[in-house]
């Protein structure tokens, strides 16, 4: 038998000296290589056991100094330091020799039946079997030690129902739960939300063989966590049940989204962006055009990118384009001032570019301009700068005295007209309102501020209104005021620009030729009326002369036509020297 | 009986309008007034079924023709005064205004002429009183 020449070094605790010898014979029989040892007391086997190592124990029963087989047995399995003990009884004895098994022992064996055979196979039946079971239990312990002190969280879970049988020190750490609030809670009661499909989660889990699946928890504390779990089937503690291993990806998953996120909005800004996005290098060439180049030259990307930059950019701007991005070897960021670009309909348009050197970021590896299309701006920049120079020569050219009024500053600014008008100084020129609202004459004042109070309420529109303002002489002119209501987005006034014409001679004009008209209605009424008078006697008095020959006053007649005509002749004279007069008046105005 | 009543401050002018009158036959004796106020006062004192007929001159010092008429037309006497403004102005506006009083039946440029009171005759309304 192969065993055989396994050397063996065997105990054998027997007090009778001749079933002593039998034994020995037996085993030397069976066995080449082996070492006796004999103890013939408990003592004496207690001693042995302590000082030495056995492959195997015979243990005989009946001990001079323990009477007890149990506690014997016991004491015996427990010294045996794993050896198989195997126990030699007599046939009387086979009730404690079955109980004995389950005190640890490995075999008992009869006295009476005893043979070489049976012994030697009892032995390494022994030996073997105790191997393999330091074998399991290391096994085990390995297994549970990779369990407990796993860094990833891990728990055991009954197939049927789901309830958690085990979790590791990980798994308490990762929840808040503690390993008895565990223990008998389903599964199910970790799930986070309503995304995952319980049912069919629920069937793996009844299920054999090995699963995964990414799924969401939720912590003690509210949190929830991101898992990928790989769930295998175990028979634990002689259930079926399924060991998990989760591996915490919500840190990951977080990463991932805020990758998404920056991706999203980099595409947002550059893609969809209405700027100029273009990655070239100092001789023009570009490498990167954005989509939006559509939008602003006309041209697609696609397109764009096969040509050099520069072939797009007006000839008197492209010096000082390329001086710009010689700088870029000096500098990290430079801006080119307004520059033409040729589009689509070759036509121009005004851009503004920020160029920034990105050569020492490999993901780059260029120059990034970020182009503004400033076209409108510069416009509508020039349309303002001749508006201005024409307000400029306006208000040179014009002799009417300009006003600017800071409604909400009380701040009144005037131009030379003020001085050249009024003859007020520089020094007496305030610019508070109440300034200005001092000179207008006290007659007019009311009625100025009334529809300039108008204005305000109506909150736009112009104002025109005559009035007489004060001179530094203290003569009042004429003026006819023009001002505009300038307001704000809400419509509240802001400021007040007006002219004010002076219209004294104008004034003057009108008043002379209105007291003309007076004159002449004088005239045409003392025609038809003075005139008339005696004219219309005279004429009634000759009728009376020709149509009646008989009349006897004749020399009356001719008396009254005498009187009549030399008052015809005075009222002539007297308009003669009122017309006069009044072309004389009307010559000095 | 209608009496016929001449309005006039010019002497001469009232001279000639009674010769006028005389010999054309529409009043024997004109009752002559050189301030209208006067006229005011003798028609207040007048029968109210005598029938006038009176010439007003419209531009005299302190009345005048028109503020004449103003006071007549309130006078209970009113209905039986018929007016013929006569006025040595030839201006267009006094002949509207005239159109204006119930009173005034005719707008006469000075001087009278015989034609003039010939048309006066005419008036058919007049004629009835002249008759009587």
């Amino acid at each position: 038998m192969p065993y055989k020449s396994v050397p063996l070094d065997i105990l054998v605790i027997e007090d009778q000296p001749g079933d002593f010898i039998l034994i020995e014979d037996y085993l030397n029989e069976e066995q080449d290589i082996i070492k006796i040892s004999r103890a013939v007391s408990y003592m004496e086997a207690e001693n042995l056991l302590k000082s030495s190592t056995f492959d195997a124990i015979l243990l005989d029963l009946s001990l001079p100094d323990e009477g007890n087989r149990e506690t014997l047995t016991k004491n015996i399995v427990i010294l045996s330091k794993n050896a198989p003990v195997i126990v030699l009884t007599v046939f009387a004895d086979t009730g404690f020799g079955v109980k004995s098994l389950s005190l640890g022992i490995s075999d008992y064996l009869l006295k009476d039946e005893l043979n070489a055979v049976q012994l030697s196979k009892s032995i390494h039946y022994g030996i073997e079997r105790k191997r393999i079971e330091s074998q399991l239990r290391e096994s085990e312990n390995k297994y549970k030690n990779l369990f407990d002190s796993s860094p990833l969280p891990m728990w055991v879970l009954e197939r049927c129902s789901s309830r958690i049988l085990s979790v590791n020190d990980a798994t308490v750490d990762l929840y808040g739960y503690s390993r008895e609030e565990f223990l008998g809670m389903s599964i199910k009661e970790l799930w986070a939300g309503t995304d995952e499909p319980e049912t069919e989660i629920m069937d793996l889990i009844k299920r054999d063989g090995f699963f995964k699946l990414n799924i969401s928890h939720r912590k003690k504390n509210g949190e929830i966590v991101h898992l990928k779990i790989q769930s295998n089937p175990i028979i634990f503690d002689g259930k079926e049940a399924r060991v998990a291993l989760a591996n915490n990806i919500t840190a990951s998953l977080e990463a991932k989204q805020a990758l998404k996120n920056s991706e999203q909005r980099f595409k947002a800004l550059v893609q969809d962006g209405s700027d100029l996005l273009m990655i070239l290098n100092f001789d023009g060439k570009l490498t990167y055009v954005s989509p939006s180049s559509k939008l602003v030259m006309g041209i697609t990307s696609e397109l764009l990118i096969k040509y050099n930059l520069f072939e797009f950019i007006h000839e008197d701007d492209l010096d000082q384009v390329k001086e710009s991005i010689t700088l870029l070897h000096s500098k990290k960021r430079v801006q080119i001032p307004s520059y033409r670009i040729k589009t689509s309909k070759n036509k121009w348009k005004w851009l503004e570019t920020i160029l920034t050197n990105l050569y020492d970021d490999s993901s780059v590896n260029g120059i990034v301009a970020n182009s503004r299309d400033i076209t409108e701006f510069v416009q509508q920049e020039k349309e303002l700068l001749e508006s201005l120079k024409r307000y400029n020569i306006v208000e040179k050219a014009t002799s009417d005295t300009i006003t600017d009024y800071d409604v909400q500053n009380d701040v009144m600014h005037y131009n030379e007209g003020m001085e050249l008008m009024f003859g007020y100084t520089r020094d007496q020129i305030s610019t508070k309102g109440s300034w200005w609202d001092d000179k207008v004459h006290p007659e007019d004042a009311e009625r100025v501020k009334n529809k300039v109070d108008l204005v305000y309420k109506k909150g736009h529109g112009n104002l025109q209104v005559n009035y007489r303002f004060r001179c530094a002489d203290g003569n009042y002119k004429y003026i006819l005021d023009r001002t505009y209501l300038v307001t704000n987005e809400k419509g509240e006034p802001i400021r007040m620009i007006g002219s004010m014409q002076d219209i004294t001679e104008i004034h003057n004009y009108i008043e002379t030729i209105e007291r003309h008209n007076d004159r002449l209605k004088d005239i045409a009424w003392t025609q038809s009326h003075v005139v008339r008078a005696p004219l219309s006697r005279i004429m009634g008095l000759i009728d009376s002369l020709e149509n009646f020959e008989d009349m006897d006053d004749q020399a009356q007649l001719l008396s009254h036509i005498l009187t009549s005509a030399r008052e015809l002749d005075g009222i002539i004279r007297t308009i003669n020297s009122k017309t006069v007069e009044s072309i004389s008046q009307s010559r000095k105005c | 009986m209608l009496k016929v009543i001449i309005i006039d401050d010019d002497d001469i002018m009232v001279f000639l309008q009674r010769k006028l009158f005389q010999r054309c036959g529409l009043a024997k004796d004109p009752i002559t007034f050189k301030v209208a106020s006067a006229a005011i006062e003798f028609l207040k004192n007048e029968e109210i079924n005598q029938h006038f007929l009176v010439l007003l001159d419209i531009n005299m010092p302190e009345m005048n023709g028109w503020q004449f008429l103003d006071i007549l037309k309130k006078m209970k006497i009113s209905k039986n005064v018929y007016v013929i403004m006569a006025t040595s102005s030839v201006d267009s506006y006094d002949k509207e205004k005239a159109g204006t009083f119930s009173n005034v039946i005719d707008f006469m440029e000075k001087p009278i002429s015989i034609e003039n009171c010939n048309r006066i005759k005419e008036y058919l309304f007049l004629k009835k009183i002249f008759t009587n």
